[in-house]
């Protein structure tokens, strides 16, 4: 299990494609992030995260289960997600293409 | 590291703990908290202190505003007081009070530390003494926190206040003392001074907060804590000229600290450090309250 921070990745990502799935509290963030993406999202780096994309508009927060509090993606942040991931793809197809086309073995 | 992930928590700016607080503190509770979890606790907090309007929405009220800037103010005397007793020890010494009295740059400098010292330090005392008063005189349900955060304070001066004098007691027979545990006992003393004032202020904090503080006693407060603030620097000025009136002395270079690791220009250029970083702080935190109070002033 790798341990990420904002430093060494796009916890904003993450958390949106979590999001993608429908409104979640930070625990199920931090639980889903682990299983879609193989890494574990620090409470600092998960809260950073969520305030900004919060302060942005791309996630709204939803009113509190006692101490936890689910948030949703909003539509902004839906498109936002979905360009992002888009030009992901390209990165992620170019890439492989050319290592397909290199004889390097994906 | 349950605890250390909270303490990384209550390091977070109040705007930020306010809207999020809760929500992490639950988190924290209900998973499993590593070293990982702690260390990025602490960057987080560091980073919203760096960045908090643009990503922490909810902006601090204006009371509120001078209310962390009262403690704020506090806190940095605390350090600047810190690293003003580490100048004191490190010039105290007859060779000292000799080149002070044949070199007037020294000695009016000095002069001129002690007397901004105690003005700060009137200054920072006379400044809480309305809102001492006003958190005793809360009568709301709040009473019971107050004198929560009172009874810390107090304890932490009295712990404190024992161990000096505990200190005082020993230091009779320091002569037979190794140099090691002589170090070993005032590092730790300084440590112990340290941790008293930051009780303190953190319990400065949570009092200004839970109490009904008029606007006039913080408008009071804060206007000696800018008066603090000048002071500090006055005092950091006084100590560059001391610093540099020193260098060409046969003093300055002699060893200071433990096994006289380092000499004892760079201990009070270091302590200068401190004071510097001390006083930024605290004009950072005036200036803000200046800023709160001219909202309030529109308003």
């Amino acid at each position: 299990m790798r341990y990420i921070s904002e430093r060494s990745n796009d916890p904003g990502l993450l958390v949106l494609s979590s999001l993608a799935e429908g409104p979640k509290h930070g625990y199920a963030i931090t639980q889903d992030v682990e299983e879609m993406a193989g890494v574990r999202l620090g409470p600092g780096t998960l809260y950073g995260a969520l305030s900004r994309l919060e302060a942005k508009k791309l996630v709204e927060a939803l009113s509190a289960e006692g101490r936890r509090r689910p948030y949703k993606i909003t539509a902004e942040g839906a498109r936002a997600l979905e360009e992002e991931l888009r030009s992901l793809e390209r990165v992620v197809d170019a890439g492989l293409g050319r290592l397909q086309a290199a004889g390097v073995p994906a | 590291m349950r605890r250390l992930a909270r303490l990384a928590l209550a390091a977070y700016p109040h705007a930020h703990r306010e809207r999020y607080g809760e929500e992490m503190a639950g988190l924290v509770e209900d998973r499993p908290v590593s070293a990982g979890d702690v260390l990025d606790l602490a960057r987080g907090a560091a980073v919203a202190h760096l960045r908090p309007s643009s990503e922490c929405p909810g902006p601090v009220s204006a009371a509120d505003r001078l209310r962390l800037s009262a403690a704020g103010i506090l806190g940095c005397w605390v350090a600047f007081a810190a690293a003003g007793f580490t100048f004191y020890k490190t010039t105290d010494g007859a060779a000292f009070t000799a080149a002070a009295d044949a070199h007037s740059a020294l000695s009016g400098a000095y002069l001129a530390i002690q007397i901004f010292a105690v003005l700060a330090s009137a200054a920072v005392v006379i400044g809480a003494v309305p809102l001492i008063l006003a958190a005793l005189g809360e009568r709301g349900s709040a009473r019971a926190a107050i004198r929560r955060s009172l009874a810390r304070a107090a304890g932490a001066i009295l712990a404190f206040a024992g161990a000096t004098a505990a200190l005082v007691a020993l230091a009779h027979d320091a002569g037979s003392w190794s140099e090691g545990a002589a170090v070993l006992v005032l590092t730790v003393w300084g440590l112990g001074g340290l941790a008293c004032g930051a009780v303190c202020v953190a319990a400065a904090r949570r009092g200004l907060f839970a109490a009904n503080v008029p606007l006039g006693a913080l408008r009071f407060a804060l206007a000696l804590g800018i008066f603090a603030t000048a002071a500090m620097w006055a005092i950091a000025l006084a100590t560059a000229v001391y610093v540099v009136a020193l260098s060409g002395l046969g003093i300055s270079a002699s060893g200071n600290g433990p096994a006289g690791l380092i000499s004892v220009e760079l201990s009070i250029v270091l302590a200068l450090a401190a004071m510097v970083g001390a006083g930024a702080l605290a004009t950072v935190s005036s200036l803000r309250s200046l800023k709160a109070l001219r909202g309030f002033a529109a308003a």
